[in-house]
């Protein structure tokens, strides 16, 4: 009985500790993100696209869906790469996800077409 | 009796741990946030006022996650620079004291995130880094500072292998080594901005949005010692 109690109010302060579980997951982002912004090379560009399709493929966050802005960044990186439907159709998918992200996501669109 | 007292010395060690000591709830601290009820949120280039011309990139490939991670949407880095380049409104030092307006016309942002790094030092022997950091949330509809806190940060880059004695010691210095420069200051700016933002009220995507009001915001001014572990 005793035990029991003690193992309870164990759990019950870890749980009050612990840090809950990230609404998305995000890979390397950071340090590949960097690289791209630093040197947008080849190689950089290849291992952010990686990284991309890594967030949007093996998502495990709580919410279960893509982060902000993923989709968007992803399409952009592949209009730069010339990869121009690829990256448009990436475009459309963050406003799906994203309605808010509708009004610079059609600026962006505009700029390609010009 | 021996087994009570014990279970109220672990308690209060556990507790300790936890609480912070800002009394302050984050309803009131960040009340802007708690009215306007913002979702979209535009980062802006952070202003380098240090003398190491890097950092400004470190930190702004480490933003969006904690911010996005407590529930806004983060207007996606990559896209933001490009539009901000054309518009011309690149240098966020032009727009810390005006009228935001036009990048809720251009972005439909509800808040900008100004960071200011002040000072950014590397103490080569020790492996530490120094930074100290302003972050200020205005909001883009009332230009009203919704949100500020400024850091003294000392980030200990050593990598710990966990091996005790001199030979612990010698194993911690060459896998340092291996540590590339470039990874060790992104993840300074990374728990930089982990450790800041760990008040944020929490955004529309979160399971807390809206009943976090109670917590306590961390203090305005704070100082801590980060490494690469705290997350």
């Amino acid at each position: 009985m005793k035990k029991t109690l003690f193992i309870s109010i164990t759990v019950l302060m870890f749980a009050s500790c612990t840090t809950q579980k990230p609404l998305y997951t995000w890979g390397k982002y950071e340090i590949t993100s960097y690289n791209y912004l630093k040197n947008s090379d080849e190689k950089s560009t290849q291992e952010l696209i990686e990284t991309y399709q890594n967030i949007i493929e093996k998502q495990k966050g709580s919410r279960g869906v893509v982060p902000p802005g993923i989709y968007a960044d992803y399409g952009f990186v592949l209009l730069q790469a010339n990869k121009t439907e690829e990256g448009k159709a990436m475009l459309l998918k963050e406003v799906t996800l994203y309605p808010e992200s509708k009004i610079f996501i059609d600026r962006i669109l505009k700029i390609i077409e010009e | 009796m021996k087994n009570i007292l014990l279970i109220i010395v672990i308690a209060g060690a556990f507790f300790s741990s936890c609480t912070t000591t800002a009394p302050i709830a984050k309803s009131v601290a960040y009340k802007g946030i708690y009215d306007e009820k913002p979702l979209t949120i535009l980062l802006m280039p952070p202003i380098n006022r240090s003398t190491n011309v890097e950092s400004k990139e470190y930190f702004h490939s480490t933003l969006n996650i904690p911010i996005a991670n407590a529930g806004f949407y983060v207007i996606p880095t990559f896209l933001s620079m490009e539009i901000l380049k054309k518009e011309s409104a690149y240098d966020a030092e032009l727009f810390l004291n005006s009228p935001l307006t036009k990048f809720g016309e251009v972005f439909g942002a509800d808040l900008a995130v100004f960071t200011i790094i002040h000072k950014w030092d590397k103490s080569g022997l020790a492996a530490k880094v120094y930074v100290q950091v302003e972050y200020i949330i205005k909001s883009i509809k009332t230009n009203e500072i919704v949100y500020t806190r400024t850091g003294d940060v000392t980030y200990d880059a050593s990598v710990s292998t966990g091996a005790g004695g001199a030979w612990g010691a010698l194993a911690d210095i060459a896998a340092s080594a291996i540590n590339t420069a470039a990874t060790k200051y992104v993840d300074v700016a990374r728990a930089c901005n982990a450790y800041t933002f760990k008040d944020l009220p929490a955004g529309k995507y979160s399971p807390t949005y809206g009943t976090d009001g109670e917590l306590p915001a961390g203090k305005k001014i704070f100082k801590a010692n980060l490494n690469s572990k705290y997350r």
